[in-house]
Order: C-alpha cells, then structure tokens, then sequence
C-alpha cells in the first residue's frame, strides 16, 4: 500500500514535470528564435537558451517535480525490489498517452492504446508477484567488503 | 554499428546505475518516517552514499550517450530500442542483488517491455 501510493505519487510528478518542461522549453525556443549558422552559432544560441531557460517558472517547475519523482523512486527502492518499482513505473507511460488524448488533444495510434493496455496488463501481473524477495540484512550486506 | 554500439551504453548505463542506486538505497534501509528533520538527515545519508552516486553517474553517462545518439540516428529506431532494459536490468537485479523473479513477475516484466516498444513506434 505505501509503495502503491509512493510509486503513483511519483509517476504523476514524473508526467506533470515532463509537461511543464516542455511547454517551458518550446516557450524559450520561440522567442529565441532560429539559431544562426556554424559552430559559433549553435553554441551562442545553445548557451543563450540555457540562460533564458533558467529564468522560466515553468522549466524551474518542471525540474523540481522530476527532482520529487526521482527522490521518491529512489525511496521506495529502500524497501522494494528493483524488479518491481522499474517495471511498475513503466505505468507513467499510460498516463502520458492518457494525458495527451485528454489535455493536449493529441492524436493517438491503435499502436499506442495497445502499447498502453499491453503495459496495464504487465504492471497488473508484477503488482501480483510481491515487492520484496530479499532479506533486509543480506541486501545490506551485498557488496559489504568493498564498503570503506 | 555505431548506432548499436551506443543504444547499448544507453541501455547498460541506465540498468549498472539502477542496479547501483537500489544497492546504496538498500544500505540506507527502509524509509519510515515522515518526519522532516529525519528524511532530510536520511537524504544527506543518500548523497553521501557511495554506490547511490555511482549508480547517478552511471544514469548521467546513459542520458548523454542517449542525447548524442539522438544526433544521429531516428527516436523511433531508439526508443523501442532501449524498451529492452527493463529485461536487462531485470537480469542484474536477479543476479546481483539476488532478487527471485517468479514467473509472474517475468511475464509481467516481458509484457511491460513489449508495451513500452509499442507505444514508442512512431
């Protein structure tokens, strides 16, 4: 149940912040506008974008959600298997297709709702098999003696 | 061969730094408190926890070599390409950290692969 609600919490901080960060990010490419010719140029406008980018809200939201997904991945793998977080955050995909079709009225592929529902399927088969299969004190000490 | 050489530094960079993270992350135990003060002290245990930056730098290493072999080569060629380190990094978590995958968890993990190369076809 903890892992449940820590992993959702994290997929949807994933989705949301991967969202902020583009409309962020397309937001500074426009008024950047095009990048000029050569080398000199794209490394100008790459270190131009970089500036602007830090000043927009919404790329700084945008990171500090992946920040809060990435905290909360890195906690429930504290307690959980490996091989059950990884494939149960696969989920975040679904939700990106699902928010594309409902928010951004993007146009989804009959590959993609099966990819979708082929995903469901899989995250509801290892949801089944249980979160942790190694013992606390051996998974403390894997790798032990390299440990100064 | 350039291409295939690089999907897998993607794919092996991202599975050895979750395998990695999960390690120090084991080392630090299990997370049980809401109390502020306690997760910021066990956040500063995280980031001085050797294999929790290892595994960090690994992850770096595989988000550049996914940048520049974006440079290059079509998102639809890679995408599904790296679907496949969920399987790898499956097979690391079993024989590293010495996680049992029973058959559920393996179909379960196969179909998720399956599903994430679906969705990522242009």
């Amino acid at each position: 149940m903890k892992t449940a609600a820590v992993l959702l919490i994290a997929i949807v901080a994933q989705a949301a912040g991967n969202v902020f960060l583009t409309r962020g990010m397309k937001a500074v490419a426009a008024t950047a506008g095009p990048a000029p010719g050569g080398l000199t140029g794209t490394l100008s406008q790459s270190l131009n974008v970089a500036l602007q980018a830090m000043q927009s809200p919404e790329v700084w939201l945008g990171t500090l959600l992946l920040i809060v997904f990435f905290a909360l991945y890195s906690a429930s793998l504290s307690w959980a298997d490996l091989s059950f977080v990884l494939p149960a955050t696969a989920f975040g995909y679904v939700l990106n297709v699902a928010a594309g079709y409902y928010f951004l009225n993007e146009e989804v592929t009959r590959a993609r709702w099966l990819g979708s529902l082929v995903i469901t399927l899989g995250v509801v088969f290892v949801s089944r098999s249980g979160e942790r299969t190694t013992a606390v004190q051996e998974a403390q000490q894997i790798g032990a003696g390299d440990r100064q | 061969m350039k291409t295939a050489l690089m999907i897998a530094l993607v794919v092996l960079g991202g599975s050895v730094g979750d395998v990695f993270i999960t390690k120090g992350m084991k080392q630090i135990g299990e997370i049980a408190t809401l109390n502020v003060r306690e997760l910021l002290r066990i956040a500063g245990r995280t980031l001085a926890n050797k294999w929790f930056l290892v595994g960090v730098w690994f992850m770096a290493v595989s988000f550049f070599s996914f940048l520049a072999v974006l440079s290059w080569a079509d998102l639809s060629l890679v995408l599904p390409a790296t679907s496949i380190s969920f399987v790898i990094t499956t097979i690391g978590a079993k024989l590293y950290l010495r996680e049992t995958i029973s058959p559920v968890r393996w179909a379960g993990i196969l179909l998720v692969c399956i599903g994430v190369a679906l969705i990522s076809l242009p």
